[in-house]
């Protein structure tokens, strides 16, 4: 697990986030709200710890894992080790990470001092840095456009079957990135749960759910058709336990291919998106 | 009117001018009396209170739309608001207008008939509003030629039925600490009875009444006991003041018993939310059914439902009051589903405790003793490391209301299984702030949502009808056997007996509330709200 390539993107990412965040930002303050202070006024207060552990645990360790290393979100022990600021982390969680599911926090109910209280919690796992990261990025580009860009989009480019990639390197930790190319489904975006469906006529048909009722059921399908069906006109209805996207084994893809393909994909934050905005 | 003017082009001149005087003495136009209000649903072109009549059945006797012809349930008009935000108003229907409360302090006069708008009301609301959980109204209460309603600022206001304007606007407490106003009114005889919202907030919730004619303040019961009142010493802990800022909101209307002249109210969760350390004791009379004398707004009973909350367990829903056969002998009863998942049966004119039973699956309790206290089940307490609790915070149902068919003896509800992992951690009280104590994370793989018939005799489960999605709709029921209710955007009609889907519409938006039905012309019209839109339906050949 390569940590600073982690903080290095989250780091990325909050500059990212920052700009196109920028004119909220900007509204805010003249909003009268105060600047908030280079430095966390509630690092190693007792009280604050223990609030913000109860906190952590609450809104933050669905994503980023219990001890704060990185689940589904990044790890953020190595934040501050690798260069990363107090004010930094605070504008991460009061503005979000754009184009992930890391979302702003609403200031009429997350308060300055729920964020710093948090912080001051984080602060207490930090840790070192791991090693450098590895793998050849190039490679695992083109790796990527001969398995996955069928399914996925990245800079607009690719099918749109499972989700678009194009920031998956600030939303994702390499570990988690790993888990899923090998084939986990502990984790499925809403959206992109598969579904199978049984005709009246015995028709099977697969796909990602979209969208559904009682009544009705709407899915893009295999061929990335979006469709709706009438359940009176079904047999069955199936969510399945395991996504559509392939398993990639060691069999299918080599740890070294896995490693260049991962070292790829975090490097993907959106960069060209930005840059046409 | 056409009568006189029949009279005047082919009676005497005599009979003219007796009819001219009786029209001359005659009001404007019909009012809306206290009887009006006692009655109910009898007249059933009308709908004059949040559920229909002061016994929050919900029931409706109109019959010309059946489980037979339902099928044929085609919508008529369509009124959208043209606001951000939700309905959670039930419509009120006086005389072929309709009055209903949108989001952010707004209303509406529509033509019942047509969907087409007559007037349109806009509150001027200060900055820095607080308001926790959506800025939503759950609509008006009527007497004579006025509307009433709170406001998200804490007021309350008269507004003329014919015009939209305000009649008398009274504040109620200060916005800025986090008091707000979402409650629809309960009118009983010459008095506007409210509460205020923020439990959220740390504020101390109350029920008012005041004077229908002059806005006054005519009494105030605090939900919080303070050092007056009986129930004092249920507050203790760490922070000697827990009680001036411990929640007890009010943000649902409640019932009345005339022949017992008192009104029956659910009153919100403790504060802070989910932390009992500065606020250890029951908490009177937070999650609880307080009876108030409707004059006075003295206490009669409470009976507590969730003896010192730490999930959030608002007891805001509707009592419902019946009279029924219990173990052969009649008895006025209450009716309450609880957020705390069970479903209670109390004597209404005494407040025991008669029968309480889950109606979902519960892990905090599994059951209520003998004496009215829910037996606590270990680790249900909300801790640092997070505790699994079911229901999670939004409870086995909540705001939206149930309806009550007596003639089947069953009770309709929308439930809602569910599970959170409960967090607290230490809030200091700051006014204006929100004090919550901590926090749940929800547990999305635990959520179920179904309408359930519930047997009040027994408190069995005599029927299903699982949702796709986690509903928020309210019910509906009609003596002809039908229930109306739904989920995901679907207004849905069901057999009151057995619970088959007979009929659906998709309204295009989330339900947050219950439809209502009126008589127009000879035609059975049924409204529902959905997002910001109201849908009107009736029979195609009618």
């Amino acid at each position: 697990m390569s940590r600073s390539a982690v903080v290095r993107a989250a780091l990325l990412a909050i500059s990212v986030g920052l700009a196109s965040g920028a004119a909220a930002i900007a509204q805010q303050r003249e909003g009268g709200r105060d600047a908030r202070p280079a430095k966390n006024p509630l690092e190693g207060n007792p009280q604050a710890i223990s609030n913000g552990a109860a906190m952590f645990r609450n809104r933050c360790a669905g994503c980023h894992g219990p001890d704060a290393h990185g689940y589904l979100g990044p790890d953020l022990t190595a934040f501050w080790a690798a260069g990363g600021t107090d004010a930094r982390m605070f504008d991460i969680v009061r503005y979000g990470v754009s184009g992930t599911e890391m979302i702003a926090a609403d200031p009429t109910r997350v308060f300055d001092k729920d964020i710093w209280q948090v912080l001051a919690y984080v602060r207490t796992l930090a840790a070192v840095p791991a090693a450098a990261p590895t793998g050849d990025a190039a490679n695992g580009e083109r790796i990527f456009r001969a398995n996955c860009s069928s399914c996925h989009r990245v800079d607009g480019r690719g099918g749109q079957l499972g989700p678009d990639l194009s920031r998956i390197g600030s939303a994702r930790p390499r570990t988690g990135l790993a888990a899923k190319v090998r084939g986990t489904s502990a984790f499925i975006r809403p959206g992109y749960e598969p579904v199978t469906l049984v005709t009246r006529d015995g028709e099977r048909l697969r796909g990602v759910r979209k969208n559904e009722d009682e009544f009705s059921i709407q899915i893009m399908d295999m061929r990335e058709r979006l469709q709706g069906y009438l359940k009176t006109n079904l047999a069955g209805v199936t969510i399945d336990k395991q996504s559509v996207m392939p398993a990639y084994g060691p069999d299918r893809l080599a740890d070294r291919d896995l490693d260049d393909l991962l070292r790829y994909l975090t490097t993907l934050r959106g960069a060209a998106e930005t840059a046409t905005r | 009117m056409r009568i006189v003017i029949a009279r005047l082009l082919f009676g005497t001149i005599a009979a003219a001018a007796l009819s001219w005087s009786v029209a001359a003495q005659q009001p404007a136009s019909p009012q809306v009396t206290p009887q009006d209000l006692r009655d109910g649903l009898k007249n059933p072109t009308r709908w004059l209170t949040y559920s229909g009549d002061y016994a929050n059945h919900r029931h409706s006797p109109l019959t010309q739309i059946t489980p037979a012809n339902v099928n044929r349930l085609v919508a008529q008009w369509q009124f959208q608001t043209d606001t951000l935000g939700k309905f959670e108003a039930s419509p009120l229907v006086v005389d072929g207008v309709v009055y209903v409360t949108g989001p952010l302090d707004t209303a509406w006069a529509i033509d019942a008939r047509t969907g087409r708008q007559i007037w349109r009301y806009k509150r001027d609301l200060p900055s820095g509003l607080i308001a926790c959980c959506g800025l939503v109204n759950r609509g008006f209460g009527v007497m004579g030629d006025r509307l009433f309603k709170t406001t998200l600022d804490a007021h309350v206001v008269a507004i003329s039925r014919k015009t939209g304007a305000i009649e008398w606007d009274t504040a109620m407490a200060n916005f800025k600490h986090g008091y707000s106003g979402t409650t629809a009114p309960l009118v009983v005889k010459d008095k506007v009875i409210v509460g205020v919202a923020g439990a959220e907030y740390g504020v101390r919730g109350f029920i008012d009444a005041y004077d229908a004619q002059t806005g006054k303040q005519v009494w105030r019961f605090h939900t919080t006991a303070g050092p007056e009142d009986a129930g004092h010493a249920t507050w203790r802990g760490t922070d000697v003041k827990a009680w001036e800022h411990g929640g007890g909101s009010i943000w649902v209307p409640g019932a009345y018993d005339p022949e017992l002249n008192l009104v029956y109210w659910g009153t919100g969760n403790a504060g802070p939310d989910y932390s009992g350390i500065e606020r250890e004791g029951d908490n009177l009379y937070t999650a609880s059914l307080v009876a108030l004398d409707a004059d006075t707004g003295k206490l009669r009973w409470h009976y507590q439902f969730t003896p010192h909350d730490i999930w959030d367990y608002d007891s805001t829903q509707m009592p419902v009051l019946a009279d029924l056969t219990l173990n052969g002998a009649p008895q006025k009863v209450v009716l309450f589903a609880n957020r705390n998942g069970f479903f209670y049966v109390l004597d209404r004119a005494t407040g025991k405790l008669l029968r309480a039973k889950p109606f979902i699956e519960t892990t905090w309790a599994k059951e209520v003793r003998a004496d009215g206290r829910p037996m606590l089940q270990p680790n249900s307490v909300p801790s640092e490391e997070g505790t699994k609790v079911c229901p999670d915070q939004t409870g086995g149902t909540n705001w939206m209301p149930p309806s009550f068919d007596p003639s089947l003896n069953l009770f309709f509800v929308t439930a809602r299984e569910s599970c959170g992992i409960f967090f607290t951690w230490k809030d200091d009280y700051t006014p204006g702030d929100a004090f919550r104590g901590g926090a749940v994370q929800r547990m999305g793989e635990t959520q179920m949502s179904a309408l359930r018939a519930i047997d009040v005799a027994t408190g069995a489960r005599k029927w299903e009808f699982p949702y796709a999605n986690q509903s928020w709709a309210g019910v509906l029921s009609t003596a002809s056997g039908l229930v109306f209710a739904g989920s995901s955007g679907n207004l849905m009609a069901f057999d009151a007996k057995t619970g088959k889907n007979l009929w659906h519409f998709q309204t295009g938006n989330a339900l947050y509330a219950g439809a209502i039905t009126y008589m127009i012309d000879d035609r059975q019209y049924v409204l529902m709200p959905s997002g910001t839109a109201l849908t009107a339906f009736a029979l195609a050949d009618f």
